[in-house]
């Protein structure tokens, strides 16, 4: 998994390729902690993301959490396998998947 | 010149046995038929006999031939048809030979005798020396005996006349026994030197009946010459008494009957005289004289002897009036006076008056009292009983042909008669050869007489020398008759005993010795089966039985340590095959490989061993070996080989290496000589790599790609027999499904009832039929297919068997951890990529691996999970195994999806996903493990 990250403002854009699962999942999470301060508008590039767990969920529900105190996040460019887990999860009803 | 034609008689047969031998030996005659060279050797030796016959040597009165020694020779050298036929033809020729001028006297003994030898060769050679030619001694025994027969054959066909056959006997006995003896004795030799045969075989044993045949023969020669001696002694004593008393006995005779006719004389003169003197009716000596002078009295005085013995008157003036008590000779006549007797007659003797005179007196008791003497001087004495002697003596025989000589006392000794009557009388005694001079009178003498060695003996007896001659030939006769005889049939009867002693030792020792051996010699081979049975006398059956119990003991035991053995042989096949890796699978959380391997033992212990073991987590050591020989040696070799060969694999790393170093600790103290071969494979399971070295052991089957074939690969030498001997590594690399069988010969050698090898063919087939199955039902479809063939044909080897099988790569076991997941996530992927999943699927089953595997990651507490992928029939499956915490997931209630994401219960979403996802989500517990399978249909059921 790669994570590029782009500031501009108070806008953070992150572009992650690769797998989102267990294994990278962390990885990701800590990313955004470390980033998200001040962060008002969170856009997550998925367009590289071949597929997501649920470990992956749970750092973008985590994510959605903060943003949805300081700003808003976007999810775009996923394919569908990964909006294939959103949808059985549920997770179209939290996160904007654009 | 006698002796020399003898010698030349007796040579004959030799020569001729010499000459039949070499043409046997060195021509075509050799291979004739037997009945054919019998006939010629008959023919041939029956012929010499014949002209050994012709051939006689006159002496002593009687033909001496060798007539017997070519059937004799015949019978021993060549065979008892031989001798028979030589016997025959020498024998019928003696018959009829009277015709032509031989001797009727011994006619039938010759004849019966020349049969009698060629049936003794027969005989002794067929009997007693089991059809082969005796030693050339037995042929001078033979001979000598033979000749023995002859004589005593002689003497039986002439009893009437025993003196005349002894004679003939005593003649002709010593030359013949002794030609016959020595003829037959160097054919023998002759033709033992001819066929370079040793004369004398020193066996370091002697033949049984060597023993008793030599001890005999000295006893019985020993009791030979004391019987011998002792009937030398006795008849000699005997003769000698015999002739003593006969000699003396007829010069009694002789005294008596001349003391006789001279007392009868004497008397009828005393008595005439006396009647003239009582005629005269006085006497004086005129009266005497003129008796004296009358014609017929020619004695030499006239005594008259008065009542008071005193000589009234004589004839010898000087007489008168001696007293007849003054003297011995004289007082006798006094009988006459006490009126008893009256007439008395006195021998010649000295008379009492004078010693010197000889006188012999008779006296006539007178009717008017006193006597009259008369007597005799020694001429007129003489003069008066010559006539009377010559009468008593001459026709006298002393035994048969002795005699009596009777001759004066006078200086000449003047013969009064002798055998050859008259011409001798009046001559001195020195006409006979016979001389007195210094022999005692009443005493036995040897000398010569009339030129004939004689017994004498002589008296003096009324003035004159009687002397009683007998021949010594005719006092011994009886004692060199009863020597011969005895002599004769000693010989007979020790050469009867001793063939008999021979004959019944070897039939009944030798001959039951032998069949005892020859059964013990049966047992002593193995086959305790068969019984001693000689049941000829007590002994042997003593001993039969005593072997056949110790046998049937011997077999107790036997029996007994067989038990044992057999006890011992499955006590040691148990601790054998606890060496071997048993338990199968031995590696149970390995997934990368198969292992099975087994051992059929022939016996109960085989020198077969197959073994294997992780050197490390990726190396594995497997190997396969043949121990030369079989049983409890091969057993123990094996065991040694086997903990050899680990200890090197542990301490080398390279396979030829550690044959090498195994090969150089078994040579060491390798006393059984015995030795190893092995093949040895070193699999990296990591790289699939593998290395592998073969000491003299059949190639393996290998199977690479899907290809079956023998792992061909020049092999070393075996282990075990030569030191520092390097071995060659091969390699080749082996991808998982890749597959390795090791076998021993015991497979491939296998045989079928009509003894046909199992072989490499069928091995390869049934190879080739097993693809695809594990290791165990590889193994045991090559043995069932090996049994098969095998049929009911006994196992003769070890079959011993290793399949190793790379697993194809399906499954993966890891320690549940974080660092393990990806690992997993790409066996999943790769597995499942190469089943040809569809990428759609793929995701959704590396999706739920992350969740369920994760899961067991965090909360199941499992020291080991497995996930194992399976694609067919149009669907992936995979099964996750671990075991921790039972934990079912399918019953975990669904996550409330529609929650905001503040109040969202993300622990259950992955399990959600997964039951999403998949098709279907199976849960089982078993064994402690969690095994749960997810199962995802390719293409989605159609709504």
């Amino acid at each position: 998994m790669t994570i590029e990250k782009t500031q501009n403002g108070t806008e953070l854009t992150v572009k992650v390729a690769g797998r989102l699962e267990t294994v990278t999942a962390p990885q990701l999470d800590a990313e955004l902690k470390a980033s998200l301060e001040g962060v008002t508008a969170l856009v997550l590039d998925f367009s590289g993301l071949d597929y997501i767990s649920s470990a992956g969920l749970r750092v973008l529900f985590a994510a959605q959490k903060t943003m949805n105190r300081q700003g808003s996040m976007v999810i775009r460019g996923a394919n569908e396998d990964v909006k294939e887990v959103f949808e059985v999860t549920g997770s179209m009803e939290i996160l904007t998947i654009e | 010149m006698v002796y020399f034609r003898l010698i030349i008689a007796a040579a004959c047969p030799v020569l001729a046995t010499a000459v039949l031998y070499l043409l046997s030996r060195k021509t075509a005659l050799g291979r004739w038929s037997r009945t054919r060279s019998q006939l010629l050797y008959g023919l041939l030796l029956g012929g010499v006999s014949v002209f050994c016959s012709e051939f006689g040597v006159p002496a002593y009165g009687v033909i001496i031939n060798v007539r017997d020694a070519a059937p004799l020779s015949a019978g021993l050298v060549f065979g008892a048809p031989a001798g028979i036929l030589a016997g025959l033809i020498g024998g019928m020729e003696r018959w009829f030979a009277v015709y032509w001028g031989a001797g009727t006297y011994t006619r039938l003994a010759c004849s019966v005798s020349t049969i009698l030898a060629g049936l003794l060769g027969a005989a002794i050679r067929k009997w007693m020396f089991d059809d082969k030619k005796p030693s050339w001694y037995y042929g001078f025994a033979v001979g000598l005996v033979m000749e023995v027969l002859h004589m005593l054959m002689i003497f039986f066909t002439n009893m009437s006349d025993v003196k005349q056959a002894f004679t003939f006997v005593k003649g002709c006995a010593p030359p013949m026994i002794v030609a016959n003896a020595f003829s037959v004795m160097f054919c023998l030799l002759t033709v033992t030197l001819m066929g370079k045969e040793r004369l004398r075989v020193d066996k370091e044993h002697k033949q049984l009946s060597q023993t008793f045949s030599r001890w005999l023969f000295a006893v019985v020669m020993a009791a030979f010459v004391i019987t011998s001696l002792f009937t030398f002694i006795l008849q000699n004593r005997v003769s000698i008494s015999d002739n003593t008393a006969l000699l003396w006995l007829n010069i009694e005779d002789v005294k008596a009957d001349v003391g006789d006719a001279s007392d009868e004389n004497l008397l009828r003169l005393t008595r005439s005289v006396a009647q003239d003197i009582e005629k005269a009716g006085g006497v004086d000596n005129s009266l005497l004289y003129t008796i004296s002078a009358k014609p017929g009295n020619d004695f030499s005085e006239i005594n008259v002897v008065g009542e008071d013995g005193i000589i009234a008157c004589s004839t010898n003036r000087d007489y008168v009036g001696f007293d007849m008590a003054s003297g011995d000779q004289a007082r006798d006549f006094l009988v006459l006076l006490e009126g008893e007797k009256t007439e008395y007659v006195q021998s010649y003797q000295p008379t009492s008056r004078n010693a010197d005179t000889y006188m012999k007196y008779a006296g006539v008791a007178l009717a008017d009292g006193g006597f009259v003497q008369v007597g005799y001087d020694a001429a007129r004495f003489r003069q008066d009983i010559d006539q009377e002697v010559v009468g008593a003596t001459r026709n006298r025989h002393v035994g048969e042909t002795g005699f009596i000589i009777i001759c004066g006392d006078d200086s000449a000794k003047t013969v009064v008669s002798s055998p050859h009557g008259g011409e001798e009388e009046g001559e001195s005694l020195s006409v006979t050869g016979l001389s007195l001079e210094g022999l005692e009178e009443g005493r036995r003498y040897e000398a010569e007489v009339y030129g004939v060695p004689s017994y004498l003996m002589y008296t003096v007896s009324e003035g004159y020398y009687i002397i009683a001659v007998e021949p010594v030939d005719e006092v011994l006769f009886f004692r060199d008759l009863s020597v011969y005889v005895t002599v004769f049939m000693e010989i007979i009867v020790f050469a009867v005993l001793f063939a008999l002693v021979y004959l019944l030792i070897k039939k009944l020792v030798v001959e039951n010795i032998h069949r005892i051996n020859g059964t013990l010699a049966q047992i002593t081979g193995g086959n305790l089966n068969v019984s001693v049975d000689v049941r000829t006398n007590e002994e042997f059956v003593s001993l039969s039985d005593d072997i056949n119990s110790t046998v049937t003991t011997l077999k107790g035991y036997i029996a007994e340590a067989a038990a044992r053995i057999d006890k011992e042989l499955e006590i040691a096949k148990v601790i054998q095959s606890s060496t071997l890796p048993s338990v199968f699978p031995p590696y149970p959380d390995r997934t990368d490989f198969d292992i099975y391997a087994t051992m059929d033992t022939a016996k109960e212990v085989g020198g077969d061993f197959y073994d294997f073991y992780l050197l490390d987590e990726n190396r594995l050591a497997f190997l396969i070996a043949d121990v030369s020989g079989k049983g409890i040696t091969a057993a123990m070799f094996m065991m040694q080989a086997k903990s050899i060969l680990k200890s090197c694999a542990e301490r080398e790393g390279d396979v030829a290496r550690i044959l090498a170093a195994a090969n150089d600790a078994l040579c060491e103290g390798n006393d059984a000589e015995m030795f190893v071969t092995c093949w040895m494979g070193i699999l990296n399971l990591a790289t699939g790599e593998l290395t592998f070295a073969s000491a003299g052991h059949n190639p393996p089957v290998i199977r690479q790609g899907g290809e079956t074939r023998f792992l061909e690969f020049r092999p070393g030498f075996v282990l075990g027999e030569i030191e520092h001997l390097n071995y060659r590594t091969g390699q080749l690399t082996l991808e998982p499904g890749d597959e390795i069988y090791l076998y021993t010969d015991g497979v491939t050698e296998a045989t079928d009832a009509q003894l046909q090898l199992y072989g490499n063919d069928r091995l390869l087939a049934a190879m080739k039929s097993a693809e695809g199955l594990s290791a165990q039902e590889v193994c045991r479809l090559v043995k069932a297919d090996v049994d098969r063939f095998a049929g009911d044909a006994p196992q003769f080897d070890d079959i011993t068997m290793l399949h190793l099988r790379l697993l194809p790569r399906d499954k993966i076991t890891v320690k549940p951890e974080m660092d393990s997941v990806e690992r997993v996530l790409g066996f999943v992927e790769d597995t499942l990529r190469k089943a040809g999943t569809p990428e759609k699927i793929l995701v959704k089953m590396n999706i739920v691996t992350d969740e369920i595997f994760s899961n067991i990651v965090r909360y199941s507490g499992a020291a080991q999970a497995s996930v194992e992928v399976a694609v067919a029939d149009g669907e992936a499956r995979l099964i996750f195994t671990d075991d921790g915490r039972p934990y079912d997931p399918t019953q975990k209630p669904d996550p409330d999806t529609t929650a905001p994401a503040e109040e969202r219960e993300i622990g259950g979403m992955g399990i959600f996903i997964v039951k999403k996802f998949m098709d279907r989500v199976d849960y089982l517990c078993r064994d402690g493990r969690n095994i749960l399978t997810l199962t995802k249909r390719f293409d989605p059921p159609t709504p």
